[in-house]
């Protein structure tokens, strides 16, 4: 369908992403529904296969059921595709723990706007044969090719896994926490509104999730008892955060250097792919 | 292309008159040294290798070579195991006079480098705010962190903490046009080029400047040798740690063959000679919780056969353990006077079956793999010791050689893990890629060099690159 295409090509997963970015000026949607579902797992390498279109909440069933997750979490909802969050490298609030999409992925299947198949990467954790064609169309877009299939890194849940909401710690104190030697997954300063929406309304609230053995986290636990009032939440709790706080995404907004609008023009010389999203023309 | 009928001579006292005529080199004696890497058995002599002082003295090298259309190689150490850095008849930049650390903040856990400072050089200079450089390749002593970013290198405590993409924040380059672009990891918009960049071995352009990231230094740190009676064991051992979660800081494998060439030379780190394989295994962390860990690592050692797990009783202990493992590669140095340095990765649960393929293949070709490698990523380094003038001996390593990289590609595995592809590894590229993912692959080499100056010859195979006609590659009769 790419190298057929006359004109533009809106590529669309779920639909999470579609109100994103400039308009684009296509005349077809390449719908990916057909490039959903697990496509090989091996849990004792922890790595999985999966087609683009299948959904963070489907990846996070399957490998739950093994102990494991994709750690990525990103902003937004679980209905999304993971296709979608690589292609426009959504990371989450536990990115600076446990990675950012560029960090976590191994490989991808993509069809370039040449109409070649691309099989960049691999399955195994560590790769540095050819030119890194896998970070390039992380983030992209899909300005570049159109990601089919990915292979993802998975990590294995932390034995101990807790969710706390901290109330009144002072910011400075919480900071010499963060950069600590008990570091969390993920440390969030709460405002008003989503502190309520999480069924508490204390002013200057955070939310801290803590992995890792038992022992690690109930030190980390007593820690935190030292600098504000904790409460457990549910880890559910996140799902919440990451849909509500969700940032606007800066598709249209990009730095278009001569060295991107090269790299655009040389993977997608006829301009059929998601044509206007990044504002390109404008630059 | 090269321009052969520009006289060395000349080219070398304008290449002098920026950077100062004894840092250029032209005489085929002083070449010499800059003739090989690490990688044994290939020599090829630069046209002349020229040694800038300065970020701005590198570009005004590159800009003067691209006046001319002249090739052109970026060194660093030479420390690399894949022929990448070797110039035939082209340019060689060495960049290890470019070794200016220019900023550490410790806020940000963040340093400045030039191309040429080494990387322990780095972590020493960090050591004072209680942080450190975390990629550390066996050459860290000697290695430059422009080399490293280039070959994307990797190193024991990588299973942690990441390889060198996931250490790099930024690139100031010089392309090899000579024009100067700043990379960034694309996270306020933009192409991940320096994704793309890191591991690119040169063929993308040099970098003049680097952001890294440093990491805090850990509280506590266990390591512990675990010694086994068979190398499946061992290997076994280490997919069950994988699989059950447990993120050693290293997880490395020696088998009995690199145990003796340790133990006979001056590194003796006092591994067991009889075992037939050791693991040396660090956990690292918060002291919390740190006693845990170790006793599941020792627990599934046990359970997977080992007969002993010993544990460092202190720094020195530590240190000495360290030793064996970073240095055998030079105490293998006494067994023959040349040895293969291989690398490839293979899925982890396959370790154990891949380890007695290797050895199957070594005893049919009769050679001596010596295997000592990043087990917790399933990073192989077999390694054959020989002779490189015996010829008989030089065909039998290289046939053997050529079995096993087959073996891992089959497995589902990769070529290399963190030497790069650089010329000793062109051969398999094209088993290991399709014809439109390599093809892929030299698109994105045109739009860094479209006239693939830089590190000509290297990474992908020339005659994979379909002529770029500016028009699509349309196949099947597919008409646009």
């Amino acid at each position: 369908m790419v190298r057929d295409a006359s004109g533009g090509l809106r590529i669309r997963g779920a639909g999470t992403w579609m109100h994103v970015g400039a308009p684009v000026i296509a005349s077809q949607e390449l719908h990916l529904d057909a490039f959903a579902g697990v496509r090989r797992y091996t849990p004792g390498d922890l790595t999985i296969s999966v087609g683009a279109a299948t959904t963070l909440a489907e990846l996070d069933v399957t490998t739950r059921a093994q102990g494991q997750w994709c750690p990525l979490l990103p902003w937004g909802d679980d209905r999304g595709t993971i296709g979608a969050t690589l292609a426009t490298a959504t990371t989450g609030p536990f990115a600076e723990a446990l990675g950012r999409p560029r960090d976590l992925v191994l490989g991808v299947e993509c069809v370039d706007g040449r109409g070649r198949i691309v099989r960049a990467g691999g399955r195994v954790v560590k790769n540095v044969a050819g030119f890194d064609l896998t970070r390039l169309m992380i983030g992209s877009w899909g300005t570049l090719g159109v990601i089919t299939e990915v292979h993802l890194r998975l990590r294995a849940r932390p034995s101990a896994d807790v969710t706390l909401m901290v109330e009144g710690a002072a910011s400075e104190a919480m900071r010499r926490f963060v950069h600590g030697a008990l570091p969390p997954l993920a440390a969030l300063p709460l405002g008003e509104g989503i502190a309520r929406t999480l069924g508490h309304a204390g002013p200057g609230s955070w939310l801290l999730r803590l992995g890792g053995n038992a022992e690690q986290v109930a030190a980390a636990r007593a820690a935190l008892a030292r600098l504000g009032a904790c409460l457990e939440l549910a880890p559910e709790s996140w799902d919440i955060v990451r849909r509500e706080l969700a940032p606007e995404p800066r598709a249209a907004s990009w730095p278009w250097t001569p060295l991107m609008q090269r790299v655009r023009a040389a993977f997608d010389p006829r301009g059929v792919l998601n044509p206007g999203l990044l504002a390109e023309r404008a630059a | 292309m090269a321009d052969a009928a520009l006289p060395v001579e000349s080219l070398a006292a304008e290449l002098g008159a920026i950077v100062g005529a004894r840092h250029v080199l032209t005489r085929p004696s002083t070449l010499l040294a800059y003739e090989s890497d690490a990688l044994p058995g290939y020599h090829k002599r630069p046209r002349l290798a020229v040694f800038p002082g300065s970020q701005d003295e590198l570009v005004a090298v590159v800009r003067r070579l691209a006046k001319d259309g002249l090739p052109f190689v970026a060194r660093g150490a030479g420390t690399g195991l894949s022929g990448g850095a070797l110039a035939d008849d082209a340019v060689l930049i060495g960049v290890q006079r470019l070794r200016r650390i220019i900023a550490i903040d410790a806020e940000a856990r963040t340093a400045t480098v030039e191309p040429g400072v080494v990387n322990a050089t780095l972590t020493r200079a960090a050591a004072a705010f209680g942080l450190h450089y975390a990629p550390d390749p066996s050459s860290q002593a000697a290695c430059t962190l422009g080399g490293n970013v280039a070959e994307n290198a990797g190193g024991p405590h990588c299973l942690k903490y990441g390889v060198t993409l996931n250490h790099v924040l930024r690139a100031h380059v010089v392309l090899p046009d000579g024009e100067l672009v700043t990379l960034d990891r694309g996270d306020q918009g933009g192409y991940d080029l320096l994704g793309a960049f890191v591991g690119s071995e040169g063929c993308f352009g040099i970098a003049t400047e680097l952001t890294l990231k440093l990491t805090p230094n850990p509280e506590a740190v266990l390591t512990m040798l675990a010694d086994f009676t068979s190398v499946a064991a061992a290997a076994e051992a280490t997919s069950r740690m994988i699989a059950a979660g447990i993120v050693p800081a290293a997880l490395e494998l020696m088998d009995q063959a690199t145990i003796r060439a340790v133990e006979e030379s001056i590194y003796a780190a006092g591994y067991p000679i009889d075992a037939a394989a050791v693991l040396l295994v660090e956990v690292d962390g918060p002291r919390a919780g740190l006693e845990a860990d170790a006793n599941a690592v020792s627990e599934i050692c046990r359970a997977a056969g080992a007969r002993e797990v010993k544990r460092a009783s202190d720094a020195a202990a530590r240190e000495k353990l360290w030793q064996g493992r970073k240095k055998a590669f030079g105490a293998m140095g006494r067994v023959a006077p040349h040895l293969v340095v291989q690398d490839a990765v293979v899925p982890r649960t396959q370790l154990a079956a891949l380890l007695n393929d290797i050895a199957s293949i070594g005893e049919r070709h009769g050679v001596r793999v010596c295997n000592v490698f990043h087990a917790g990523d399933g990073n192989l380094h077999p390694n054959i010791p020989y002779d490189a003038n015996d010829a008989d001996e030089s065909a039998r390593v290289h046939a053997a050689m050529q079995q096993i990289m087959t073996r891992c590609i089959d497995a589902g595995g990769t070529i290399t893990g963190e030497h790069g592809v650089g010329l000793d590894k062109l051969p398999y590229m094209e088993r290991l890629f399709t014809a439109d993912t390599l093809d892929a692959m030299c698109t994105l080499r045109e739009t860094f060099d479209p006239a693939r100056r830089a590190n000509p010859g290297k990474v992908v195979p020339l005659h994979s690159c379909r002529e770029w006609n500016g028009l699509p590659a349309l196949r099947g009769g597919a008409s646009s």
